[in-house]
């Protein structure tokens, strides 16, 4: 490092900046910045951006990475088994069982919603509603379907699970996961046309029954314009007559 | 009192599995963190710190103790990372999540420390990774090993590989293109302390 420190000296400024300077160079440059703005500034600058940089932090990870021996139980040679049991991914078999419980609270829930909106539906338009309206039914079939399904998985996954290696397990874990979350996207799916196909039927139904009371309001309008016109057509009548007698009556 | 690296290192040499498990320990956050800046991908940095610990597990005999156990880490950390880039071809990109949870930002929080705040935190996280990641790739990782790992000029430069004078170019450079970046967003922290 130079004796005399040169004004805009990029490489002592930084030197300055993080406190590495050369012995004697610190007080050189302490000295320099109270008569220069320009290098003041800059050390001003340089420190603020540092400041700015701190807030760079990377995101949490559990890491917990561990060196096992190759003849002990585990096959992996570097594993994270020191997670915290709040932050540890649920094995299969739980998560199978959450995704089941999910299922189970969501059929219960759709179930007591449907109920009551049916039976109204069937109370209202019971004469106009078409046998074909099913999508409900079909789609508890569907969950019923996919319940067993993941029951079966996870029987599968219990019988293998004690003479399987840990990194087989994984890649079955993954792949169960993988199924189940197909099955979701499956039954999300088929719950997406059957609401479809509900709401279809019901603006069908609904069109149906304000057709059949126009009709009967026009009937109604028909019949009324009608009575209308033979009461008037009666008190001409009548008036006519009333006149013609009064004009007989008359004398002349 | 705590065992020193070297300690533990010489103890993993003679077979002791549970001493490099200690220095994992030791270690891992800060390789991670480390591969974390300068790669930018989560699972990606968490995939080169294991993969730096069973490199240096591997090469553990060979360690002659030249140089500190943790630098010798930390460069084996630096080229894998230096491999990723290569392979990707492309800059580290990584934002904050859009769909940030605020049940989740609530459970990072300290009790000090709002919510509010802790989106602005991490919204400047962002900024800042956004800038970094703007820089080249000798310059981020100069001002990553400076910055955040509090490495000397020489530590860096041993780690580049490159003159001490290229290191203080690289960081001079690096942050001066930092500053304007940030300035000209709005994004500066306000100096707390006016120089006298």
């Amino acid at each position: 490092m130079n004796d005399i420190f040169q004004c805009g000296d990029s490489a002592a400024l930084v030197a300055y900046l993080y406190d590495e300077c050369a012995p004697g160079e610190q007080a050189l440059i302490d000295a320099h910045l109270k008569g220069c703005a320009v290098c003041a500034s800059e050390i001003d600058g340089l420190r603020a951006t540092r400041r700015t940089l701190a807030a760079w932090t990377p995101p949490e990870q559990a890491l917990g990475f561990r060196v096992t021996r190759e003849d002990e139980p585990r096959p992996a040679k570097i594993l994270e088994p020191n997670i915290a049991w709040w932050r540890a991914p649920l094995p299969a078999w739980g998560q199978a069982a959450a995704a089941l419980l999910i299922f189970g609270v969501g059929l219960a829930v759709g179930t007591s919603r449907t109920a009551p909106q049916d039976q109204t539906t069937a109370v209202r338009t019971a004469s106009v509603l078409p046998a074909s309206v099913t999508a409900v039914g079909a789609s508890r079939d569907d969950l019923t379907q996919l319940e067993q399904r993941i029951r079966t998985e996870l029987g599968q996954l219990r019988t293998s699970n004690t003479a399987t290696p840990v990194a087989a397990a994984r890649g079955s874990d993954d792949a169960l996961i993988q199924r189940i979350k197909t099955m979701i996207d499956e039954s999300a799916a088929d719950e997406r046309r059957a609401f479809t196909e509900r709401m279809l039927n019901m603006a069908d139904v609904i069109e149906r029954q304000r057709r059949v009371d126009l009709a009967q309001i026009g009937n109604s309008m028909g019949q009324f314009r009608g009575a209308t016109r033979d009461e008037i057509r009666q008190q001409n009548e009548a008036f006519s007559e009333a006149l013609r007698r009064l004009v007989s009556d008359t004398p002349r | 009192m705590t065992t020193t690296d070297e300690e533990l290192v010489a103890r993993a040499q003679g077979g002791d599995i549970e001493s490099f498990n200690q220095l994992i320990v030791r270690w891992e956050r800060p390789i991670y963190a480390l591969a974390y800046r300068v790669i930018g991908k989560e699972e990606d940095a968490r995939d080169v710190c294991q993969d730096a610990f069973l490199r240096a597990y591997r090469a553990l005999p060979g360690f002659k103790g030249q140089a500190k156990f943790s630098s010798w880490l930390y460069r084996i950390a630096l080229n894998l990372c230096r491999d990723w880039i290569r392979r990707q071809r492309r800059a580290p990109v990584s934002q904050l999540p859009e769909d940030t949870d605020a049940m989740e930002l609530a459970s990072e929080t300290g009790p000090a420390e709002s919510i509010e705040d802790l989106v602005a935190r991490r919204e400047l996280s962002a900024i800042v990774e956004e800038a970094m990641s703007e820089l080249s790739e000798e310059q981020r990782t100069a001002i990553i090993l400076k910055e955040y790992h509090g490495m000397t000029f020489q530590e860096i430069a041993d780690m580049q590989g490159c003159p001490l004078s290229t290191v203080k170019t690289r960081l001079y450079q690096g942050l001066s293109l930092l500053r304007r970046r940030l300035e000209q967003q709005g994004h500066m922290m306000p100096e707390l302390v006016k120089r006298v």
